[in-house]
C-alpha cells in the first residue's frame, strides 16, 4: 500500500517534470521518423564503375540479353563532378606502380540500371566510363571498386579490378575466381543443388528492423541512465536520508522510482511500436521483456549512483557503460559478425529477444529464458543498491 | 581574457578533482583501441560455413580461401550450428552435389553467397586459373573504421557539451552564477571561461584517439577547424541545457535530445541518397560528420572543409542568436 502512493506520488511528480513529457516527444518524433523518413523497402543504391575494353559490338552482343528480358535498363546518363587527383596505383602480381594527376573535370556517363529478375527490383546501377584511366580515377575518387572488362591475348574473358587496398583476402580470392565461368553455367550448377531452410521466416523489413534497437535505446539503457540522475537529484535534496525516519523503507522509495521509469519506457516504447508494427509481434512477451529489462538496468543504475556523490562524477561509468552496450548492435545489423565476447553483453539477448518478438516466428522459449534472467538479474541488483543505500545512509 | 583564462583555470583545477577532464580524455582513447582492436572482425564479414570434419579436404581448403569455416562431426552438428542466432550456411555433400542448409532468416546474400562459392566449386574454377588482374590504391583503412572513428569524434565533442551541462547545472545549485554577477567578471567572460574547458580537452583527446587509430597522414589543419567550429556548437548547445535545466533530470533528458540531431545527421549522411541530402543541410552536426568523413578519407579539399565549416559556424550563429536572450535570463 505504501509502495502504491509511493508510486502515484512520484508518477504526480513526474507529470509535472519536463523529463516525463520529453519522453512522449522524443517518442513522437522517432515515430514521425520512422513513418516518414525510413522507406520500408528502400531501393538499392548499390553502384558498380565498369569499363568495357572490347569493341561495341561485343558490348552490345555481351550486353543484349539482358537488355532484351528487362533485367538491364539504359538510364540518363550520370553527371560527376572529378576533383583534382594524384595517386598511384600497383599492379598486385608485379607490384609495378604507375602515378596519375588530374585536373578538375565533369564527367558524363552512360548508365545502366540492373533489376532482380524473379522480383523486378533494383539490384545496381552500373556506371560505365569511356576508358580505363577515366575508371581508375572514379574508383579512387568514390572509394569504391573499378572493373575493366575486356579479353585476353588468347581471346578469353578477363577482368582488371581496381581495389582501394583494404579489401580482405577472401574477397580477394573471391574476385580471382567470380569470372572465370560464365553466368549461365554456373546457374546450371546452383540450380543443381539442393537448399534447404529449416524454417519459413519472414525477416524484419529496414522500418521495422529499427524498432528493437530503438527499444533498448530509448527503454533499458535510458532507463539506466535517468535511474542515475533520479537517485542524484534526490541525494542533492535529502530525500533519501529523510526516508530513513519515515515509516515508509528504502526499498519502496527505490521501487517507486523504477516504476515510475518503467512506466514512462512503456508508454514511450509502445508510442512507436505499436503503430510500425501493427499485430505483428507477441505484445505479452514484449511487455515481459520490456518491463523485466528495464527493471534490470533501472536497478544497475541505482547501484551504480550509490559508488558516486555527484551526477557529473558518474558520467565516466555511465558513458563507457552506453558505449559499451551499443556494441551487439553491430552484430544485429551484421549478423556474419557474431564474436563470443559479445554475446555476454546484458544488450545482446535484449536486442536479440525483441527481435523474436517482433519477428513473425518468435522463439518463445529463448525470450522467455532472457526475460527471467533479466528479472533474477534485476532482483540481485536491486537488492544490492537497497543494501547499499542502507549501510552509506548517515541518519 | 585575463577573466576568461581564470575561469578556464579554476574549471580545470576543479574538473581534475571531479575526474572530469580524465574521463574526456580517457574515454575516447579507451574507445579508439577498442575501434583499432574491433574493426578488422567487422570488415571480414563475407560469410560463415559449416562444414563437415568428413568432407572432402580439398572441398574444405577450397572454402576455407573465401569463407569463415567451422568443421563439424555430424550433419546434426552442422544443423545446430545453422540454427544458432547468426547467419551460417551449412553445405553438406549430398550425392553428387552439395546441400545448403539454411536456418531460413538470412538475408538473400548468405544464400547466394554459399551457391555460389559451391559452384564455382564444382565447375573447377581456381585462383591460379585466372585471368583476374588485381590493382590496389594502397588505402590501408575501411569505410567502417572512418565512420566509427568519425562517430568518435562527434561523440567526444557532443560529451563536451554534456559535461558543460551537467557542469552548469552543479554551477546553478551552488548559487556561483549569481555570486559570478556581483564580481568583474562579465556574462561573456564566463560563458567564455566555462566553455574553454571542454572544447580544450576534448580537442586533445580526439588527436590522441587519431593518432591510436593511424589516422596520423590526414591534413591536420583541415581536421582541427572542423573540430574547432563543431565544437563551438555543442558547447554553446551544452551551455544553453545546462541553463535551461533545473535539475540534473532535466539536463539528462535535454542532452537526450541533442543526441537526436546528431545520430540524425550521421545517419542522413550515411543512408540518404546523394540526391537527397540537401534535406540534412538544416544540420550543423551533418557538416561537421561530413566534414571529417572527408578529411578521414583523405578526399578533402580546402573549398570543400571551407564550405562545411563556414556552414557550421553560421548554423551555431544563428543558434547562439536564437538563445541569447535565454542565456541572458539564465545567467542573471
Amino acid at each position: 500500500m505504501k509502495l502504491l502512493s509511493s508510486y502515484i506520488k512520484e508518477m504526480k511528480i513526474a507529470a509535472r517534470g519536463f523529463y516525463f513529457y520529453i519522453e512522449i516527444g522524443m517518442a513522437v518524433i522517432i515515430l514521425a521518423v520512422l513513418l516518414f523518413a525510413v522507406n520500408e523497402f528502400p531501393t538499392s543504391s548499390a553502384k558498380e564503375f565498369i569499363y568495357y575494353d572490347m569493341s561495341k559490338e561485343i558490348k552490345s552482343l555481351m550486353l543484349q540479353e539482358e537488355l532484351d528480358d528487362g533485367t538491364l535498363e539504359l538510364a540518363e546518363p550520370t553527371q560527376i563532378k572529378m576533383k583534382a587527383a594524384l595517386f598511384s596505383v600497383k599492379n598486385k602480381e608485379t607490384n609495378e606502380t604507375k602515378t596519375y594527376t588530374y585536373d578538375e573535370e565533369i564527367y558524363h556517363l552512360d548508365t545502366y540500371k540492373v533489376f532482380d529478375q524473379k522480383t523486378g527490383k533494383l539490384q545496381k546501377t552500373i556506371i560505365e566510363t569511356g576508358s580505363e584511366d577515366d575508371l581508375i580515377r572514379l574508383a579512387w575518387q568514390e572509394k569504391t571498386i573499378g572493373a575493366a572488362v575486356g579479353m585476353n591475348e588468347a581471346g578469353e574473358a578477363s577482368t582488371r579490378y581496381y581495389l582501394q587496398g583494404y579489401e580482405t583476402a577472401r574477397f580477394q580470392n573471391l574476385l580471382y575466381i567470380l569470372q572465370n565461368e560464365s553466368p549461365a553455367t554456373l546457374q546450371a550448377a546452383m540450380d543443381g543443388m539442393t537448399i534447404t531452410k529449416l524454417e519459413n521466416a519472414e525477416l524484419l523489413n529496414t522500418r521495422q528492423s529499427l524498432v528493437p534497437l530503438l527499444v533498448v535505446l530509448m527503454g533499458a539503457l535510458m532507463g539506466f541512465f535517468i535511474a542515475i540522475a533520479y537517485i542524484f537529484l534526490d541525494k542533492d535534496e535529502g530525500v533519501i536520508r529523510a526516508y530513513a525516519v519515515t515509516p515508509s523503507t528504502v526499498w519502496k522509495y527505490l521501487l517507486s522510482k523504477l516504476l515510475v521509469i518503467i512506466t514512462t519506457v512503456i508508454v514511450s516504447s509502445s508510442i512507436f511500436t505499436i503503430p510500425v508494427m501493427g499485430a505483428q509481434p507477441h505484445y505479452l512477451l514484449f511487455y515481459t521483456l520490456l518491463i523485466v529489462s528495464s527493471f534490470a538496468f533501472s536497478s544497475l543504475g541505482i547501484l551504480i549512483a550509490t559508488f558516486f556523490d555527484s551526477m557529473s562524477k558518474t558520467f565516466g561509468a555511465l558513458y563507457v557503460f552506453l558505449i559499451a552496450m551499443m556494441l551487439p548492435a553491430f552484430s544485429y545489423y551484421v549478423p556474419s559478425f557474431d564474436p563470443l565476447w559479445l554475446r555476454f553483453f546484458p544488450t545482446y539477448p535484449l536486442l536479440q529477444g525483441m527481435k523474436e518478438i517482433m519477428m513473425k516466428s518468435t522463439d518463445v522459449n529463448y525470450v522467455l529464458l532472457f526475460s527471467g534472467v533479466y528479472l533474477a538479474g534485476g532482483i540481485f541488483l536491486f537488492l544490492f543498491a537497497n543494501l547499499r543505500f542502507k549501510k552509506t545512509l548517515a541518519v | 581574457m585575463k577573466n576568461i583564462l581564470k575561469i578556464f583555470m579554476r574549471d580545470l583545477k576543479t574538473a581534475r578533482r571531479d575526474s572530469m577532464a580524465l574521463i574526456i580524455i580517457i574515454m575516447p582513447i579507451v574507445l579508439a583501441i577498442g575501434i583499432t582492436l574491433f574493426t578488422p572482425g567487422l570488415a571480414d564479414t563475407t560469410v560463415n560455413l559449416a562444414l563437415l570434419k568428413n568432407d572432402d579436404p580439398a572441398h574444405i581448403q577450397y572454402m576455407e580461401n573465401f569463407a569463415k569455416v567451422e568443421l563439424f562431426d555430424t550433419r546434426q552438428d552442422a544443423i545446430a550450428r545453422v540454427q544458432k542466432r547468426d547467419d551460417v550456411a551449412a553445405v553438406i555433400r549430398k550425392d553428387k552435389s552439395y546441400e545448403i542448409i539454411l536456418q531460413g532468416n538470412e538475408p538473400n546474400m548468405v544464400e547466394n553467397y554459399a551457391a555460389s562459392l559451391s559452384a564455382l566449386y564444382e565447375t573447377g574454377q581456381t585462383i591460379e586459373a585466372s585471368n583476374v588482374t588485381l590493382y590496389s590504391f594502397g588505402q590501408s583503412t575501411s569505410p567502417i573504421k572512418t565512420m566509427l572513428v568519425n562517430m568518435l569524434i562527434s561523440m567526444t565533442i557532443m560529451l563536451a557539451g554534456m559535461l558543460i551541462a551537467i557542469s552548469i547545472v552543479g554551477e546553478k545549485a551552488d548559487n556561483t552564477i549569481n555570486a559570478v554577477n556581483v564580481t568583474p567578471v562579465s556574462q561573456t567572460e564566463f560563458v567564455l571561461g566555462k566553455t574553454l574547458l571542454g572544447g580544450f580537452i576534448a580537442l586533445v583527446s580526439i588527436i590522441i584517439a587519431l593518432l591510436i587509430t593511424g589516422y596520423d597522414d590526414i591534413n591536420w589543419l583541415m581536421i582541427l577547424l572542423v573540430g574547432v567550429s563543431s565544437m563551438a556548437l555543442s558547447l554553446i548547445i551544452g551551455f544553453l541545457m545546462g541553463l535551461m535545466s533545473d535539475d540534473v533530470i532535466e539536463a539528462a533528458t535535454n542532452v537526450k535530445m541533442i543526441m537526436l540531431p546528431v545520430a540524425g545527421s550521421i545517419l542522413g549522411y550515411e543512408l540518404l541518397a546523394a540526391n537527397w541530402q540537401w534535406t540534412m543541410y538544416w544540420s550543423p552536426f551533418y557538416w561537421a560528420y561530413k566534414a571529417n568523413q572527408l578529411v578521414l578519407s583523405k578526399t578533402a579539399d580546402w573549398p570543400s572543409v571551407l564550405l562545411s565549416t563556414g556552414m557550421v559556424l553560421l548554423l551555431t550563429l544563428l543558434v547562439y542568436f536564437a538563445a541569447k536572450p535565454k542565456i541572458r535570463k539564465g545567467l542573471s
